[in-house]
């Protein structure tokens, strides 16, 4: 499980399989790196990615190899959490945009797999409105600004500010920032008090770098 | 993804490779050494293809039966089929296994308004791979992979275009920008575009930010939402709305009784999605599917 007084880099693999072998052979080991199955790669290959990704990524750093599976589930909680938990995650995600029911339903199915819930505020502009409806807190938050959201619009911005005002109001949660690109982002996010920052597309864009990327972005934390 | 290099081997080369080699046997040697480079890497991700496979072999609580998958089939299907607007189709949502799935295409009855749909918990399982298997059991189908897109709306179309998809879903909850991108990248990829308007308060206003309608808006009351929260209705009124506004079919999901199928078309939607009578594949499953088809004309 995460240490809520660590930090982390979270990097979000959506290439074909083999190639997502060969990046995470060249990730360096440390404990600060937590790697995902991104929804891409999910959809893709289904269970079977999100287990050989596990198997991989313990096989380099250990039993304690954290692999989040990138399931932006939107209803059927408990069936997408038994999927993921059957692959070997350790946590999984729900769209905050999801009914409430599907939240629910979702972060009680993970705390009975003993997995981590993570809620994807994607597109919510009020974060607190939809937390302030939970009967339980998920683990983790996220905040993310969409890949297409940010191409399309480049005067959107990740959401910083909110960071401080959930950790004020929710001590034990942990606040992940993705949509990050840049390492100034991750830094910023890391200034900002975020637990975990998620990368992907610099990776994806050029995976033979995975070894120094996976060092530039630590080196943020 | 990878690049994938293919080596033809056409009987031109022969003679080619022979004028080379009479005007210098360098130009030979050099091509040759081209040539075993390029195998090698062909050869290369075979093999670490193979070793994946292989090393997976072994695990017990994944379903074996969903191997790694070829690179993505290169080139679109031919898949003439799109909907048509005079017509009331019956959605059949699969969600269980793909051995279930198989069982439920074997016994339904021959109908042009009968649509398949790969449902989320299929996609997601199986991967990619579902809608392949699919395809190829029931190849004058009209599919739909209940993809549910909320981000990188043009991979998410290219891959199930290229599995062999006619439709395609986005959340109506999901950025514009990527609805939009949505809309778009099925247009190129000759897919059917499905915005799934679940827990939206107003799909009309998502639908007037759009630049363009999709082909189908699907109005959708979830699983969770039925079974925490029965006092929700679906919104029927919301059908003619849409419709008034817009040149869009309208699909009801999360009606599954005779009498939910029946309002559905009475109110005017042009498709009904039902997926717990056809969870399980049974003696009753055709029966069963035969008294919805009757509610759809």
């Amino acid at each position: 499980m995460l240490n809520p007084k660590d930090k982390y880099l979270q990097i979000a693999f959506n290439r074909s399989l083999p190639e997502v072998k060969t990046m995470i052979d060249l990730l360096p080991s440390s404990e600060r790196i937590i790697i995902e199955a991104g929804t891409p790669l999910i959809k893709q290959y289904g269970q079977f990615g999100i287990a050989a990704l596990k198997k991989w990524w313990i096989a380099k750093v250990g039993k304690s190899g954290y692999l989040v599976a990138d399931l932006k589930c939107l209803d059927r909680g408990a069936s997408e959490v038994e999927a993921a938990r059957a692959a070997g995650a350790n946590a999984a995600t729900v769209l905050g945009l999801a009914p409430v029911e599907t939240i629910n339903a979702f972060i009680k199915e993970c705390a009975r797999a003993g997995l981590d819930a993570m809620v994807d505020m994607m597109n919510v502009r009020f974060p607190f409105e939809i937390l302030g409806q939970l009967a339980v807190l998920p683990a983790v938050v996220i905040l993310h600004l969409g890949a297409d959201e940010r191409e399309a619009s480049r005067s959107k911005r990740l959401p910083h500010e909110q960071i401080h005002r959930l950790k004020g109001t929710y001590d034990r949660m942990l606040i992940s920032v993705a949509g990050n690109e840049t390492e100034r982002e991750v830094r910023r996010a890391f200034f900002n008090d975020a637990d975990i920052a998620v990368v992907w597309r610099s990776f994806y864009d050029t995976p033979d770098k995975t070894a120094d990327l996976a060092r530039a972005f630590l080196e943020q934390i | 993804m990878a690049e994938k290099i293919q080596f033809k081997r056409p009987s031109a080369w022969f003679f080619l490779g022979l004028i080379a080699f009479l005007i210098n046997p360098i130009f030979v040697l050099i091509a040759l050494i081209i040539f075993s480079q390029r195998k090698k890497i062909l050869l290369n991700i075979a093999s670490q293809t193979a070793k994946i496979n292989g090393a997976l072999a072994f695990l017990p609580v994944v379903r074996t039966e969903a191997k790694i998958p070829d690179q993505p089939a290169g080139g679109k299907l031919n898949r003439p089929l799109r909907l048509d607007r005079r017509k009331k189709y019956l959605q059949i949502a699969l969600n269980s296994t793909l051995a279930d799935a198989a069982a439920i295409i074997a016994v339904r009855p021959p109908s042009e308004r009968i649509i398949l749909e790969i449902g989320t918990p299929l996609l997601k399982i199986y991967g990619v791979q579902a809608v392949r298997q699919i395809r190829i059991q029931a190849p004058d189908a009209y599919l739909v992979a209940d993809n549910k897109c909320a981000d990188l709306a043009e991979r998410e179309a290219e891959m199930l275009a290229a599995a062999g998809a006619n439709a395609t879903t986005v959340l109506g909850v999901a950025p514009i920008e990527t609805i939009d991108r949505f809309i778009f990248a099925c247009e190129k990829n000759r897919l059917d575009a499905m915005v799934d308007m679940m827990n939206v308060a107003d799909p009309l206003a998502v639908l007037k930010r759009l630049k363009k309608a999709p082909a189908v808006v699907i109005l959708h009351r979830g699983v969770d939402e039925t079974e925490f929260s029965q006092e929700k209705t679906l919104p029927y009124y919301q059908i003619k709305q849409i419709k008034g506004n817009f040149k869009t079919l309208i699909a009801i999901a999360g009606g599954d009784t005779i009498k939910e199928v029946q309002q559905a078309i009475f109110n005017d939607a042009d498709i009904a999605v039902i997926w717990k009578s056809v969870y399980k594949a049974s003696d009753q499953t055709a029966a069963l599917i035969r008294a919805f088809l009757r509610e759809i004309k």
